[in-house]
């Protein structure tokens, strides 16, 4: 069945937070929000309210930036370093896991709900059985120091639509692609020009790639996150997406933006892979849908927030953007 | 106040073993930049009585207070960063700092900063200056007070000596001698670790520049003999003298000759090598060095930019205390962090943090501080200052007043008195030791 097109997209409801909500999670054909935020804390909302309502289900000892359901579990992350498992049928938390060394990034679930993988400024990822928060595997492919001798930064994990790849994305611009059966590096590209280290002005750096997501087939792998930037006090270079096809090494298509300053904090295709969506931002928020085969921008809009992370429904007819101080869901195709 | 050369018999013997230690032959110029004399427990000792010298830290662009001394978790302000214990008890810095958690014993807090200027330029001037120009009156920055102060009149070394390496802010921190004029402004660091053009050049030999010298010397005695105005002959005399005296003090600026160990302790960025040359340079009599590490505007990403910011000045600021400790001159070395603001608590949708002067932080160790001790309090989101507030007169006060300086004393341009610091201003004498 065709995505709908970028262009039937518009905005059916939003709701104010007064903390910056950094992930969102939600189950297939559910009204139910997960929200992970700055005010540490994991809550959920009902979309379908008529004044849908952030409560608190539980909270971290740090901001939020993780969020994945996996079943009935939803497994949160955050700067404490720790995973939580929730059972949301339950509603309580069935366990706290101390993770990582360093600030948690970024939590995924593989499709089919067995794994649950989180990224860490330890700079290892690692992969924990669903259900019952075991790990699994931890996969070591980025070094912990940039070439100016700072700690770097991991920031993006995502698996493919089979579960079998699961790629890394680290600050200075190294994106690792995984056989997760076998924890095995099966590739590695390079995007450097998101990574800026200001040598002369300003003596360090900003950027980094903060997403990645697998095409439908897995055939294609895109990252994002911002262009060179001049001023790096500022999130002021251009939002940037490139496509690269991970297993000939390629870069097959560069979106290096044209009208939007910011970073691409995440990324997903359409499942039928017509169209790559972007969302991410600066001062302000965008989102932006590419069509990959043809190196074109679709559709590129600016949202009133600086999204952090979006969950577009399995039909991708139904997009949840949050970020900056808002939730904001959206509809395309009707 | 100014540290002449006393005449008495313990000084003598000193200056002897000083002397003496100097390249040989060299007696006329009679440096500190052999650091090797520093060996010298006569020499040390004589550099240790009275001549104290300081280390500024300048954080250029706004270190934010709330991920560095004063870290407000929890709060809707705070941040993502935890507080951690320190070995003061009750006293709490940001994760980002384990190792001067460590040394918070050495360090003195002042967290009620209220410097009401959150612009850089006229932030960097005041903070470098304890005070804003008038019309017609450009006063000496920090640095150049404490050259003035402190320098040794006999000294070839350089009594000023500022990094600042970045482009960035640069111009708006310049280090300036004000009225006291050229005499205590900075040499000033900005491409490299090694000064410019201050090295001999290629075709003249040492000994031809030192024959030059004599015969300069020699002439200049003649042309004096007999005419009134030595003032001005000496005043060229000590100008050329200082001229061998800087050349000489290039080795200073090279850490290829501190052991391995030592680079290694300081870390191999560009900050850890200047405040090794810093440390080097303060062991060698100079009596203010300023490095400056810009740059902190963390308009946008201010949690990734103190992320990676931090742990470098926490590290190598902890190695430069143990270093100096190690070597018995922390108690005649101050460091001070000092920036011309600190950053809003409010975070921005680009979850950066920016500029604000209302309540800030600062940090004063070694030299005449009353180690472990926290001044001033800000509310419980850091907007504003609750309990002891601090300007920047009352800070500079304060930093004077350590290093043996009386703040109210005058210096005159012209007729006209002029204070070090804004009349009646008081130092903060909770935190002196």
């Amino acid at each position: 069945m065709p995505a709908p097109r970028p262009d039937t997209l518009k905005p059916v409801k939003d709701f104010s937070r007064t903390a910056a909500t950094f992930a969102v999670a939600r189950a297939a054909g559910s009204p139910t929000l997960y929200l992970g935020a700055a005010d540490f804390k994991v809550s959920e909302a009902d979309l379908s309210a008529s004044k849908p309502e952030a409560k608190e289900l539980y909270a971290h000892a740090s901001y939020v930036t993780g969020l994945a359901l996996a079943g009935k579990w939803l497994v949160s992350g955050g700067y404490d370093g720790k995973l939580i498992w929730w059972d949301t049928e339950a509603r309580a938390v069935a366990r706290t896991v101390d993770a990582h060394a360093k600030w948690v990034r970024k939590v995924v679930a593989s499709p089919d709900g067995t794994l649950v993988a989180s990224v860490a400024d330890d700079m290892v990822c690692k992969l924990w059985d669903a259900a019952t928060g075991k790990p699994v595997r931890e996969l070591k492919g980025h070094a912990e120091k940039t070439p100016q001798h700072f700690p770097s930064m991991l920031y993006a994990v995502a698996f493919s639509a089979d579960g079998k790849l699961l790629a890394t994305a680290d600050k200075v611009g190294h994106v690792v692609v995984w056989d997760v059966a076998a924890g095995e590096q099966l590739a590695a590209v390079e995007a450097p020009v998101m990574y800026t280290w200001d040598a002369v002005q300003r003596m360090h750096s900003i950027g980094g790639v903060r997403s990645a997501a697998f095409s439908p087939d897995g055939k294609l792998l895109a990252v994002g996150g911002m262009g060179k930037v001049g001023n790096i006090d500022h999130l002021e270079g251009k939002a940037r997406v490139e496509v690269f096809d991970w297993k000939a090494g390629t870069r097959v298509a560069e979106f290096p933006g044209d009208k939007f300053a910011g970073l691409v904090n995440k990324l997903a295709f359409a499942p039928d892979g017509s169209w790559l969506l972007a969302a991410g931002g600066a001062g302000e928020g965008f989102v932006q849908f590419f069509d990959v085969a043809a190196k074109a921008v679709l559709r590129q809009e600016k949202v009133a927030i600086h999204v952090h992370d979006f969950v577009l429904s399995p039909a991708a007819d139904s997009l949840v953007l949050v970020g900056a101080n808002k939730v904001a869901a959206y509809s395309l195709g009707l | 106040m100014r540290n002449h050369f006393c005449g008495s018999a313990d000084h003598a013997v000193g200056r002897r073993a000083f002397l003496g230690a100097s390249a040989a032959g060299a007696a006329a110029f009679a440096d500190m930049t052999g650091l090797g004399v520093l060996g010298s427990p006569a020499l040390a000792s004589e550099l240790k009585k009275g001549q104290k010298r300081v280390i500024l830290l300048w954080l250029a662009g706004g270190a934010s207070q709330l991920e560095t001394w004063d870290p407000k978790p929890g709060a809707a302000t705070g941040g993502p960063f935890r507080a951690i214990p320190t070995d003061v008890p009750g006293v709490h810095i940001s994760e980002l700092m384990p190792e001067m958690a460590k040394r918070m014993k050495t360090t003195c807090v002042v967290r009620g900063l209220n410097t009401r200027n959150g612009d850089h330029g006229g932030g960097a001037k005041l903070m470098m200056r304890g005070r804003r120009d008038e019309a017609g009156l450009r006063y000496p920055d920090l640095g150049a007070v404490v050259a003035r102060e402190m320098a040794r009149a006999d000294s070839k070394v350089p009594d000023y000596v500022t990094f600042y390496t970045q482009t960035e802010g640069r111009s708006m921190a310049p280090g300036d001698g004000g009225f006291l004029g050229a005499r205590f402004s900075p040499m000033e660091l900005t491409t490299n670790d090694t000064p410019d053009f201050i090295r001999r050049p290629d075709g003249l030999s040492d000994l031809d520049h030192k024959e030059r010298a004599e015969l300069r010397e020699s002439l200049g005695k003649g042309f004096a003999r007999g005419r009134a105005g030595g003032d001005t002959l000496g005043s060229h005399d000590e100008a050329y003298g200082r001229v061998r005296g800087l050349m000489a003090s290039e080795s200073l600026f090279n850490i290829g000759k501190e052991p391995q160990k030592v680079r290694d302790r300081y870390g191999p960025t560009q900050f850890g090598r200047q405040c090794l040359i810093a440390r080097r340079l303060v062991e060698a009599g100079v009596p203010f060095v300023r490095v400056a590490r810009a740059w902190w505007d963390s308009h946008g990403q201010n949690f990734e930019t103190h992320q990676e910011m931090v742990p470098e000045l926490d590290h190598v600021m902890a190695t430069l205390i143990d270093d100096l400790k190690e070597r018995g001159l922390l108690d005649d070395v101050m460091i001070l962090t000092l920036a011309e603001f600190g950053r809003t608590p409010a975070i921005n949708a680009s979850l950066g943090r920016d500029h604000f002067a209302s309540a800030w932080s600062m940090t004063m160790t070694g030299a005449g501080i009353k180690g472990g001790s926290v001044y001033g309090k800000t509310d419980a989101k850091g907007g504003t200052v609750t309990d002891g507030e601090v300007n920047a007169a009352k800070l500079f006060a304060t930093i004077y007043r350590g290093l043996g300086i009386n703040p109210q004393k005058n210096y005159f341009v012209g007729t006209r008195p002029i204070p070090l610091v804004d009349a009646g201003t008081e130092p903060i004498t909770e935190v002196l030791a």
